[in-house]
């Protein structure tokens, strides 16, 4: 029994030892081509050798992470598969080699920083797309920005994240101050309502941009009521009675799209007749479809783009339905590849550095999500603008 | 332990084997002077990982540590079963946010900081533990429970306060976004802005902890603590004052937590409502149970493999590396002679090629090319489009696992686990290395159970008998 | 007072599923003194189980079946796969571990419980799956008394829950079963002294116990439609706190701890607000638990010396 303790220390802790120094010392090489060695447990890749200048061999590495597993895992995994899906749609069409390296947060903060600090650590990894919650992006923004490290989020709203605290910070998605006062305008304007309750889902997206719509509402003299419930609530009911008579617009900034089609069959149940309004989070054909309702986005449903067709084909043939989070997610790994891709073009080798630049002055005149991308100097995307649906006999009908 | 009938020097034999010679001494050396070995080895652990991504993983292992030992108190000693305990971790790093950061403007000084949490969260534990007095085991393990959910709910929510006679909103937890900005620690004027700073603040931390509570664990206090654990009743009737005790382990417990989320706060310059879960305050256990409860170097062994070997599950190479041992090392303990592991080993190959051929023959388009080597022509690799195949194998597999456990007349048994260990292999190739997050949390989970079967009292836990 | 009515009406269709839940629990921890973590798990799986065959037999929108057929296939099928895991987690997870201190068990039921939920999340996804009751039973169908709406779908859960209740009422009460499980939950020894083959009782006890948490997650996502691999996590710690407040060990107990959360929920939610619902819920529970710690039916236990 007592010799177990000493060898149960010591296996144990050069276990970890031989296992995580693998990909922490990386030495590069350039010799034309591009041969990047690691020691451990990481693998090797050979580039092309050639005495005239050629381009660089693409290869690198992009983190992903999400909430893989856990609450969460609906939105990760799906954000996971769609840039799984976007490397190795990118290496087919341009021959490169890139790889995927998936980083499990489970949206908790100090799981993404220890996510952050292990993709840090591997030299390979030049960008990382991600991570998926505002508050993670708090917790990784420091160690991002000592590593110069590239990260696109898909899916980190909060407007604050782009004050010039994390200077290797982009988005794709354009952040609350944005998109409140859109969905709140129409809610004033073309829906005319007076009355309007918000009830937000207890995340730091749903906060914010509640938030944000209540200011906008507020000020064009509309009444506005504002209650919270969890994600994890099972029944609606009780608040779905709380919905009075006089209240025109219940307005869900939430992210879990079936929550959203319980409330809404909750408030068919009992017969409350206020008009529904979702927010991006809820843009899910296959999962919401509360007739008569009103979902915001901040790019239109890609099935109805024509050229996404066939990427829409693969994934649904691979990984099966999805829902909001996902195209973005692809257009940002497009956004680090392409732009690893670019200083490859120019003889160059992706670095971190390197990539923030290009990613900074990047200039995609088409995404999947329909729209070019270009971002800011802050790091937001430009040219954002929110378009408004409503659910007509289960499809998403453009209104705005 | 001497059955009857038999001579205890003849029935300690095996314990003296186990000591003597070379292996058996450095055997005794790393158990009496674990301590010693532990800080070693720590000590030369950041030079030997080198990247900042293992000194992170060390500081998390050292951060769980000090909470395994705080529960350990409160556990392990006074045998209170407090689902509560995570919360205290977060009181502890919300009370440094408060203290540290731009919520309030006050950025006091850290050890001042952290005194006055300690202090007022050794206040705050005497009197949630109050309920410790007169409830009894479950009933205090829900009662605490709530509390942590309290927490929860208040750290999450306490962000839209409306109040009498202020303007506006106050904002006392941040909500959902928590507090950001946290001012790392500054300690006599030395500023600890690296990771490894706090790695080596966390060991001095923890060698502190872990002394002190073993001098506690022999004073006076400590075995009065233990009286109450093994028999409240006894102890009340020797006059030990089991209220107060009781109520002293908790805060005690509470305290080592509450310093450690200050650390927790620092390291990640932040602090957020998602940081605490139930998942925590079951990771804490699973560490403390792991190791052994009662016992201070189990607390710590516990959580160094509950904080590393997830880590180490993270790449596919690590998990890689871990399946293969643990079956290996599996199979060496469990199989006995060698003959028999010899003819299970063979058994896993021929029923490999054979399958492999009847696949190959039968449904071609449901396996993948040939790769190179010898692993690969053994094992059918299968096409990404038979994700449902290898989902079914998956439920095979683990059916064929629990009935190779399950008989056990050796002839019936074998070939199941040949067929067990020939689809625990398949589906891992197939499916398992591609969703390493997955992977790592089903790992973890069987691993819990596997050690919990194999040692019920923990791995450095001491055989006892419970009065229930 | 509609609007009271509406309320009671919600807690008690949440009650009667934390009810079923908090069932399995009490029934657990009488014979083993075991809480039995895994058992959210048991329920998430037997929804997954009712949702597999509600799509094998046409899916919502096109039913092969007549509807009555179809609710009482994908309850069978949810209550046997439920057991039968009860059954295999109590034989792999629980049984070598008979002997061991109380706390052991503990956390092999938590590793049951990640490796059950991943392995969900790995053979079947993460997105959410909905049974679409919508599309089964028009939502409007029910009962009316002006402003006040019953659903029927609501209805149903309500009337199966409560008829398992009493089916399980007269299993513990009326049979010579139920009268071994009583005994084995008294005094195990003494109960194997009376002859009574007490790890049959034990798998009988799983099984019933996890039987009713199948039937539960169909009803779950009857009424509330949504299926996820993490749904059991959070029914888990709610049946296990509606089991602990009706008195643990006590299957009436269970059964008024259920409706008791059930209640509590949406009357909070309702009446004083809903962002705090939870954390008025938990007050109330901790104020319950100071005041009578061992629960609505449990009795004070009086400990031999």
């Amino acid at each position: 029994m007592r010799r177990t303790t000493g060898i149960a220390f010591a296996l144990a802790l050069a276990l970890v030892a031989a296992a995580c120094s693998g990909g922490a010392e990386t030495t590069t090489t350039t010799v034309g081509g591009a041969t990047t060695t690691t020691q451990g447990a990481t693998t090797t890749t050979q580039g092309a050798t050639t005495t005239t200048q050629a381009p660089v061999a693409c290869v690198g590495k992009i983190g992903v992470m999400a909430p893989i597993t856990g609450p969460a895992a609906s939105i990760g995994e799906e954000q996971r598969n769609w840039a799984q899906l976007a490397v190795d749609m990118f290496n087919e069409e341009n021959g490169t080699s890139f790889e995927m390296v998936e980083g499990d947060t489970q949206l908790d903060p100090a799981q993404a920083s220890t996510v952050a600090q292990q993709f840090v650590a591997d030299g390979d990894i030049i960008a990382v797309v991600g991570p998926a919650g505002s508050q993670e992006v708090e917790a990784v923004g420091p160690i991002f920005t000592d590593a110069s490290m590239p990260f696109v989020s898909m899916s980190a709203t909060r407007e604050s994240l782009t004050d010039g605290t994390s200077p290797t910070f982009f988005r794709v998605v354009p952040h609350d101050g944005e998109q409140g006062p859109t969905d709140a305008r129409f809610m004033a304007d073309e829906l005319g309502a007076k009355k309007v309750m918000i009830i937000d889902d207890q995340t730091s997206y749903s906060t914010g941009l509640a938030d944000t719509t209540a200011a906008t509402l507020e000020a064009s003299g509309v009444d506005v009521t504002r209650e919270s419930v969890s994600q994890d609530q099972t029944d609606f009911s009780a608040l779905v009675s709380k919905i009075g008579d006089d209240v025109d617009v219940v307005f869900l900034p939430w992210q879990i799209a079936a929550n959203a089609e319980v409330f809404g069959g909750q408030m068919a149940e009992q017969g409350k007749d206020a008009v529904l309004f979702g927010s991006d989070g809820l843009f899910s054909p296959g999962d919401f479809t509360i007739e008569g309702a009103y979902v915001s986005s901040f790019a239109p449903d890609i099935r109805g783009i024509p050229e996404d067709a066939e990427l829409v084909a693969a994934y649904e043939e691979q990984y099966g339905d999805f829902g909001t989070f996902g195209p973005p997610t692809y257009a940002a790994m497009i956004v680090a590849l392409e732009a690893a891709k670019s200083i490859c073009d120019a003889g160059a080798e992706p670095t971190r550095e390197a990539v923030v630049e290009a990613i900074g002055s990047i200039d995609l005149p088409s995404s999947v999500l329909g729209i070019p991308i270009r971002f800011a100097a802050s790091g937001d995307i430009e040219g954002a603008r929110f378009f408004i649906f409503r659910i007509e006999g289960g499809e998403y009908v453009l209104v705005k | 332990m001497a059955e009857i009938g038999t001579d205890r020097w003849v029935d300690e034999v095996e314990r003296r084997r186990s000591e003597s010679g070379a292996l058996g001494r450095l055997g005794q050396i790393l158990s009496r002077r674990w301590l010693a070995v532990f800080v070693v080895v720590a000590l030369v652990y950041p030079f030997v990982v080198g990247g900042d991504f293992g000194i992170r993983v060390g500081v998390n292992a050292l951060l769980l540590a000090l909470l395994a030992l705080g529960l350990n108190v409160v556990v392990g000693y006074a045998g209170l079963l407090d689902l509560g305990y995570v919360a205290y971790y977060g009181l502890g790093a919300y009370g440094y946010a408060f203290l540290s950061s731009d919520q309030f403007g006050i950025h006091a000084p850290t050890l001042l900081v952290v005194a006055i949490v300690a202090i007022v969260v050794f206040l705050v534990g005497a009197l949630l533990g109050q309920p410790a007095r007169r409830l009894v085991g479950d009933y205090l393990a829900i009662l605490t429970l709530f509390f942590l959910q309290a927490f929860i709910e208040l750290a999450l929510n306490l962000d839209r306060l409306q109040l009498p006679f202020v303007d506006g909103p106050l904002s006392i937890t941040g909500g959902p976004n928590g507090i950001s900005g946290v001012s790392p620690m500054e300690i006599l004027g030395f500023r600890l802005g690296q990771v490894r700073d706090y790695y080596f603040l966390l060991l001095v931390l923890v060698v502190a902890v872990a002394v002190g509570l073993g001098n506690l664990e022999r004073s006076r206090t400590g075995i009065a603590w233990r009286a109450i654990r093994e028999d409240t009743l006894a102890a009340e009737q020797m006059t030990i004052p089991t209220g107060a005790l009781k109520v002293i382990a908790y805060a005690t417990g509470a305290t080592i937590a509450a310093v450690s989320g200050t650390i927790f706060a620092a390291v990640q310059l932040g602090v957020f409502p998602q940081n605490f879960t139930v998942a925590l305050l079951i990771v804490v256990y699973a560490a403390l149970i792991l190791g052994g409860e009662g016992s201070i170097a189990g607390a710590v062994l516990g959580a160094l493999i509950i904080a590393m070997v997830p880590e180490l599950l993270r790449t596919p190479t690590g998990a890689r590396f871990l399946f293969y041992g643990g079956l290996f090392v599996g199979s060496v303990a469990l199989l006995r002679p060698w003959r028999r592991l010899a003819w299970v080993a063979g058994g896993v190959m021929a029923v490999g090629v054979v399958a492999k051929v009847i696949v190959m023959t039968l449904w071609p388009a449901v396996a993948a090319g040939e790769g190179g080597g010898l692993f690969d022509r053994w094992l059918i690799r299968f096409d990404p489009s038979a994700v449902t195949l290898v989902n079914v194998l998956f439920v095979v597999m683990i059916v064929l696992v629990l009935a190779a456990i399950a008989l056990r007349a050796p002839w019936r048994r074998d070939p199941l686990i040949v067929l067990a260990a020939y689809t625990l292999v398949l589906v891992w190739e197939n499916r398992l290395v591609e969703t390493p997050s997955i992977t790592r949390q089903l790992l973890f989970g069987a691993l819990l159970v596997v050690l919990m079967a194999v040692r019920p009292y923990g791995l450095l836990g001491r055989r006892r008998v419970e009065v229930v | 007072m509609e609007f009271l009515l509406q309320q009671v009406v919600n807690g008690l269709t949440l009650g009667s599923v934390y009810a079923l839940i908090a069932l399995g629990y009490s029934m657990v921890y009488g014979i083993l003194k075991l809480l039995n973590f895994a058992h959210g798990d048991v329920y998430m799986v037997g929804a997954f189980a009712g949702y597999a065959v509600l799509v094998g037999l046409g899916g919502p929108a096109d039913p092969r079946v007549p509807l009555a057929v179809l609710f009482l296939l994908m309850f069978l099928a949810a209550m046997l796969v439920s057991g039968a895991l009860g059954v295999a987690i109590e034989r792999f997870a629980y049984r070598p571990l008979r002997n061991a201190p109380r706390i052991a068990p503990l956390i092999s039921a938590i590793g049951v419980s990640f490796f059950l939920q991943n392995a969900a999340l790995l053979v079947l996804g993460a997105r959410f799956r909905t049974y679409g009751t919508a599309k089964m039973i028009d939502p409007g169908t029910g009962l009316h008394w002006g402003p006040l709406r019953i659903s029927l779908v609501r209805i149903i859960v309500i009337v199966s829950a409560v008829l398992l209740m009493v089916a399980l009422q007269v299993l513990v009460k009326r049979t010579r079963l139920g009268k071994a499980m009583r005994a084995t939950a008294i005094d195990r020894e003494a109960a194997t002294m009376m002859g009574i083959d007490v790890d049959t009782i034990i798998i009988v006890t799983f099984f019933i116990g996890s039987v009713l948490a199948g039937a539960a997650g169909v009803m779950v996502g009857l009424v509330f439609s949504r299926v996820y691999h993490f749904m059991g996590f959070v029914a888990g710690l709610k049946g296990f706190t509606a089991a602990v407040i009706g008195g643990i060990g006590s299957i009436p107990g269970a059964m008024l701890g259920g409706l008791f959360i059930g209640f509590a929920e949406s009357f909070s939610a309702a009446y004083i607000s809903s962002t705090f619902q939870n954390l008025i819920v938990f007050l109330i529970l901790i104020a319950f638990m100071l005041i009578r710690p061992w629960g609505l039916l449990g009795t004070p236990e009086l400990v031999k010396v």
